[in-house]
């Protein structure tokens, strides 16, 4: 099961070790959060679900891309994970990417309950309006699959 | 002997002393039982006097009451009376003295409205309107309008030096006034430059953190292409202008957009009985009543939005009406001096109204007031007229402009609204169906459901009969007593075939009374089970039917947002601008 981490001391974002681009102290204000997503960013984040655990290369993209798209962003301000529909079929339901720190991706099924805030985003991460949701400590952003988002 | 003779002699004689004394003593005995019960009767009629003071006490009681009420009554009829009578006194002297202070504004406003007819017709001499202008310029001093007509009264003669001075000063009297005022004249008589000046002047005046409620009115009026056209670049100028302003600084979008969404929420419709199994038998059915209203909210707000963006009425006349109403008001309402007299006037003809009850009357004044001196920053102005234009003084083309001007944030909210609502939506439809709890999330797996459910009623029929238990002591008592005769049969007793078949009797009787019972309990479980299963099936078949009407009003959202994109304010005012070009 995924932890979440809720701490705010420095954790490196980029798996292979920062630039020290967390360190930088960038506020980041809702209007920066809630810009249009790339498509380099929409595809990655799709494209994870059929790479699953093993393909740590996914994951070291997802980061590389989160950075693109936040610039220098504060790690408090960044999402804590990202929640979307999983395709692995029945029972799967949805999955985690967890961006703390163990930044693995866990797989939940029909009624298994998710840690904490994410169970918020169950219900619309399952609705096909959105493609993910991505779950922030004080917020949701909802990301439909054009890149358009919502704040929640 | 004679010793012991007297004595006896007098031993009978004590006695008979002493039995004519006890003899006394019970009549007295009887005399006290007597006097006792007669005590008890006294005792009685005492009781039922404090019984009857009681009862008059209570009579008494409320008797006080009603006297209580009665004056209290009298003190508030008196109290209004005397507040009716001074108002009435009140009225009077404040009406005198409004006479006395402010007479000539009264005429002065009568002459504007006379001069605006004259100069329309054209049947009154230069001559007198500049004697009448002239002489009302003198009599009230440090009122804007008698400047103002004094300046309108020279124009039409050609007099420029006196147009201009007499313009300057009513400018300086009340700027704002008098820009209204001129600007709703030129407009009146077609002076297109003149009055798109003016319009410049008038919207310099305004405040978007503070605007006037007749603002609306003049945006709706230029929208309409009541101005001349240059107008509408000037307005949208300026809307642009104000809307940086406003959504630079925080918390006044946020607060638009939060009033937005709140009016999504009210958008609902009524529920009706669609689902009258689930209603009954589903436990979570409030959330998913909510969430079906939420989900057929979209397709209210896209026949709103729709009905909003396509209108084309030419409303134009109808603006011009309301113009000159402006200009009416404006010429005809009192000037801010007089106003703190009017309103006493006002108050005091409330009391009279409302035969004397002040405490009403200055509630009621107090939300005319409210209702009169409403002043709202620029995006308020346009949510109010979005939301209710006929409240706000607007019609369908402001709402227009309003919303998509509005539109950014409207589609943020909306944004919101529908996370909000989807993220609502019951994952199951939880159903207890005669104590058998199932949920299903789309009706799919109703095969699964009707085999728990079969389940679940052998269940309850093993568990009905396991009560019913076998009637052993019966059987055992009846045994014994069959065994009893049994023994006598064997020891040649025939009469104690009796017991032998009482004991049979017994047990037998046991027996087939709980098989009796057990076929009743199977007989009952089986009926209960295939009403369950009716309903079962229909909640299932509801639930199907309740999960497709929700994903089809749900997917409505998707064409209201993407009308709602669709909007921008340059279409608006091309669409606008074919109006304008209708008009002139």
């Amino acid at each position: 099961m995924a932890k979440i981490i809720f701490q705010t001391s420095d954790v490196a974002l980029n798996a292979q070790g920062s630039q020290g681009q967390t360190h930088t102290r960038g506020y980041v204000s809702d209007k920066e959060l809630l810009k249009k997503r790339s498509k380099r960013y929409m595809d990655i984040v799709a494209s994870l679900d059929a790479k699953t655990l093993t393909d740590t290369n996914g994951m070291d993209e997802l980061m590389s891309a989160l950075q693109e798209e936040f610039g220098t962003a504060e790690i408090q301000s960044l999402p804590i994970g990202i929640v979307s529909k999983c395709f692995l079929g029945h029972p799967y339901e949805v999955h985690i990417l967890d961006l703390t720190a163990t930044q693995i991706i866990e797989h939940y099924k029909r009624g298994e309950a998710m840690p904490g805030d994410y169970e918020k985003a169950r219900t619309l991460a399952l609705h096909n309006a959105y493609a993910v949701i991505e779950v922030y400590r004080d917020k949701m952003i909802l990301i439909r699959d054009d890149g358009t988002t919502t704040k929640f | 002997m004679g010793d012991a003779s007297d004595l006896y002699d007098a031993i009978y004689k004590n006695l008979d002393v002493i039995n004519s004394n006890v003899a006394k003593i019970n009549s007295n005995v009887v005399d006290i039982g007597e006097g006792l019960v007669k005590v008890n009767a006294n005792v009685l009629v005492v009781s039922g006097g404090v019984e009857d003071l009681n009862q008059r006490q209570g009579i008494l009681e409320t008797d006080l009451q009603k006297l209580a009420t009665a004056f209290a009554d009298f003190v508030e009829a008196d109290l209004k009376h005397k507040a009716l009578a001074l108002a009435e006194t009140r009225i009077g002297n404040l009406r005198q003295e409004l006479q006395i202070r402010f007479g000539f504004y009264a005429e002065i406003r009568r002459m504007a409205t006379g001069i605006l007819q004259s100069v329309d017709t054209g049947i009154v001499s230069d001559a007198t309107l500049r004697t009448a202008t002239e002489e009302v310029a003198i009599k009230a001093p440090g009122y804007w309008l008698a400047p103002a007509l004094v300046a309108i009264a020279s124009w039409i003669r050609d007099d420029r030096d006196t147009c201009a001075k007499a313009i300057r000063e009513c400018l300086k009297r009340d700027d704002y006034k008098s820009t209204l005022f001129f600007m709703l004249v030129m407009r009146r008589l077609s002076r297109k430059e003149a009055s798109l000046g003016w319009l410049e002047r008038y919207f310099m005046h305004q405040n978007p953190y503070k605007l006037d409620r007749e603002f609306i009115v003049v945006l709706e009026a230029i929208t309409a292409g009541a101005f001349p056209p240059a107008s509408r670049q000037l307005m949208m100028g300026q809307c642009k202008k104000w809307l940086d302003q406003l959504t630079g600084s925080e918390g006044f979008v946020e607060e638009q957009r939060s009033q937005w969404v709140a009016f999504f929420e009210a958008s609902g419709p009524q529920p009706d009985d669609r689902y009258p199994q689930l209603k009954k038998f589903a436990t979570n059915w409030a959330l998913l009543e909510a969430s079906l209203r939420a989900a057929r909210t979209h397709a209210v707000l896209h026949a709103f939005f729709d009905g909003i963006l396509t209108s084309s009425a030419d409303l134009s006349k109808e603006v011009k009406v309301q113009l000159d109403e402006i200009l009416s008001l404006l010429v005809s309402n009192f000037d801010d001096e007089e106003l703190p007299w009017h309103e006493k006037v006002r108050l005091n003809e409330l009391i009279i109204q409302l035969n004397g009850d002040e405490k009403s009357a200055q509630a009621m004044i107090a939300t005319e007031k409210h209702v009169f001196q409403q002043n709202v920053d620029f995006l308020q102005l346009l949510t109010n007229a979005a939301f209710n234009p006929e409240l706000a003084g607007a019609t369908k083309t402001t709402q227009a402009l309003a919303v998509s001007i509005s539109q950014p944030w409207i589609v943020e909210a909306y944004d919101s609204f529908t996370a909000q609502c989807r993220s609502k939506i019951p994952q199951a439809v939880e159903m207890d169906v005669d104590g058998f709890k199932s949920s299903t999330k789309d009706g799919s797996d109703e095969k699964t459901l009707l085999a728990k459910q079969d389940v679940f009623y052998s269940q309850l029929l093993r568990s009905e009969l396991a009560k019913l238990s076998f009637p052993f002591p019966m059987v055992a008592i009846g045994g014994l007593i069959g065994l009893i005769g049994l023994w006598g049969l064997l020891s040649d007793f025939p009469i104690s075939a009796v017991p032998l078949v009482i004991g049979g009797i017994m047990g037998g009787v046991a027996i087939h009374n709980n098989q009796k019972a057990k076929a009743k309990v199977t007989e009952q479980v089986s009926q209960r089970k295939k009403a369950a299963r009716g309903v079962l099936r229909a909640c299932i078949a509801e639930a199907v039917d309740y999960r497709r009407e929700h994903g089809a009003e749900d997917m409505k959202a998707e064409s209201v947002r993407q009308l709602l994109t669709s909007i921008t304010a340059e279409d608006f005012s091309s669409h606008s601008k074919d109006v304008a070009r209708n008009i002139i």
